[in-house]
């Protein structure tokens, strides 16, 4: 197992200008991501996933601590890449536009940025599509443009934050099956952040469960043993999630205890 | 099996719908309607309004002297186009609009692409907006005389600050609604400042810039008709005044008309352009 991004004693505090108020996010997060790995972030809401992600990301920085990739960037070339909920796609561009809006910025020429974009897009099932501009589109075909813009920015890690809490099960269903055949077929890294247990159980290799905030890293779960494609039915899982439950559960708790009591 | 997506100029309905619609044979599914009935009243309406206007003067309820009869307005019309006077008077007041209207937007864009983008910018800028905004840009006119001369750039300079206003208000507004997350993706897909300026920022106001060019294209004609009242022997404001004070009313009503042409006109060609520049723009598909 290659270590692809060290993160060491990370934590994140916020102050909040309005109120003069501080808020402690992320209190000492050591992680590390392997190459190639499913690592799926777990736990209650305002625990810091996004906090984290953005981090991940470089367009924040730290409060202390620190994030370091083995990679080096070069010729500005982005290490990660963001799927966000909210598909963030540009609506003024079409499909291909959006798709290959990461190589247009690294001034790819035009010919070159469309094969690749055309091969992310077929990845990700949209051929056909390529003229369309998003608000064409179903929730769950933008976030596979979303998904293929990401991919054709070719980083070493894809963030995603909660990439399909806004579609429908049906949808979300497809969407998870084809997220793993992708991650398989690109072997990049994904970190993905999620509210669904079974989400994490289906998809994951390790689990990295968060306690309330201040989020700080409470038990990482290895399953990458449990063989694809998987189910929520399986004994395996259903222990899995049992488990999860049991942790989410008793975070909660823990967290309105503590709002009560403020 | 790949694309050649260089190819892919125009909208394709892309497959689906077709597909979808095949066993559906034998439905009665509803059909295009072959008759324009929205478009009929609507042509038919204004002409009905003109037959009764002619009816009304010929059978002498209203004097000629207040309300000519309309084909007598039509054979001023014609008369005046043939001679050249109403033509002449279209291209100068064409020019001065023109000219007023493009430096107002161009400005108008660029200024307010900068106050939406820049905090500080805001701050130096607003309260200028804010205290000159309100005054009547016609108010402007005498002291725009008095700086620039009594010919055509204090015209010009009226109408430019009309239309200024309106775009960078509204330029402004399409900075600061567009959704902060599309700036954050572009940063992360790896975008430099400047390339989310001009690839971000600016197609995204681009919607609300076309509202501001809108209006200003409307007080563009207002302020063009004011400053030709005043210095000025030429231009449609200017022989419209004429009209009145000879007590031509067949050539009032000719400028008047004319004045509602142009009016017309200048939407449609703003409309068309907000087509070609934002086809994705919602006010666009739902035109
Ligand atoms: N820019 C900010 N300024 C101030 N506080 C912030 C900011 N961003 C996040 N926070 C706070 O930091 C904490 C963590 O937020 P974050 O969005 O990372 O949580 P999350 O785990 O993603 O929650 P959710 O599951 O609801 O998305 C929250 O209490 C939030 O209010
Ligand atoms: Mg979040």
């Amino acid at each position: 197992m290659e270590n692809i991004c060290a993160i060491r004693n990370l934590t994140k505090v916020f102050f909040v200008e309005r109120t003069g108020e501080y808020v402690h996010a992320l209190d000492r997060i050591d992680l590390d991501l392997n190459r190639s790995e499913f690592l799926i972030l777990l736990g209650p809401s305002g625990c810091g996933k996004s906090t984290l992600l953005f981090m991940l990301s470089g367009l924040d920085h730290p409060t202390s601590g620190e994030i370091t990739f083995t990679e080096k960037s070069h010729d500005n070339k982005r290490l990660t890449c963001t799927v966000f909920q909210e598909y963030a796609l540009f609506p003024w561009r079409t499909v291909i536009d959006n798709v290959a809006f990461g190589p247009e910025m690294r001034r790819v020429r035009k010919r070159a940025r469309y094969r690749e974009a055309e091969r992310y897009i077929e990845l990700v099932n949209l051929t056909g599509f390529e003229t369309r501009f998003p608000n064409e589109l179903s929730g769950g075909m933008r976030q596979r443009v979303a998904l293929a813009r990401a991919l054709a920015n070719d980083p070493e890690v894809i963030l995603f934050d909660e990439p399909l809490a806004a579609l429908d099960a049906q949808t979300r269903r497809v969407l998870q099956t084809e997220l793993v055949s992708i991650w398989s077929k690109t072997k990049k890294t994904f970190v993905y952040v999620t509210h669904s247990l079974e989400e994490a159980v289906l998809l994951g290799e390790r689990i990295v469960l968060m306690s309330s905030r201040p989020g700080r890293v409470k038990e990482i779960i290895d399953i990458a043993d449990i063989p694809r494609p998987r189910s929520t039915t399986n004994e395996r899982e259903v222990k899995v999630l049992a488990m999860l439950a049991e942790h989410i559960a008793a975070e909660v708790d823990k967290s309105m205890r503590r709002e009560r009591e403020l | 099996m790949t694309t050649d997506v260089s190819n892919l100029g125009g909208r394709q309905a892309g497959g689906a719908l077709a597909v979808e619609l095949t066993g559906l044979e034998g439905l009665k599914l509803p059909r295009k309607s072959w008759f324009p009935r929205s478009t009929v009243i609507r042509v038919l309406s204004p002409l009905i309004l003109l037959v009764a206007w002619e009816l009304i003067v010929r059978i002498g309820k209203v004097g000629e002297i207040f309300l000519p009869p309309p084909l007598s307005v039509l054979r001023v019309f014609v008369r005046l186009t043939a001679d050249g006077t109403l033509p002449y008077a279209i291209w100068m007041s064409f020019l001065r609009t023109g000219q007023g209207f493009l430096y107002g937007s161009l400005l108008g864009i660029i200024v307010g692409l900068f106050v939406g983008w820049s905090q500080i910018i805001e701050d130096i800028v607003d309260p200028l907006v804010a205290a000159i905004y309100p005054i009547p840009k016609s108010a402007l006119f005498p002291l725009f005389m008095l700086w620039f001369g009594l010919g055509d750039p204090s015209k010009v300079v009226t109408i430019l600050v009309g239309v200024l206003f309106l775009v960078l208000i509204n330029t402004v507004t399409g900075v600061k609604t567009l959704n902060p997350i599309l700036i954050r993706a572009a940063r992360d897909l790896g975008a430099s400042e400047r390339q989310i300026f001009l690839k971000v920022v600016l197609p995204g106001a681009l919607p609300n810039i076309f509202t501001g060019l809108r209006l200003g294209a409307g007080i563009a004609l207002i302020l063009v008709f004011v400053t030709e009242l005043e210095a000025t022997n030429s231009g449609l404001g200017y022989l419209l005044w004429e009209s009145y004070q000879l007590m031509l009313v067949q050539q009032m009503f000719a400028c008047i008309i004319t004045f509602g042409i142009l009016g017309i006109l200048s939407t449609w060609f703003i409309q068309w352009l907000e087509k070609v520049l934002c086809p994705w723009s919602t006010t666009v598909t739902r035109q």
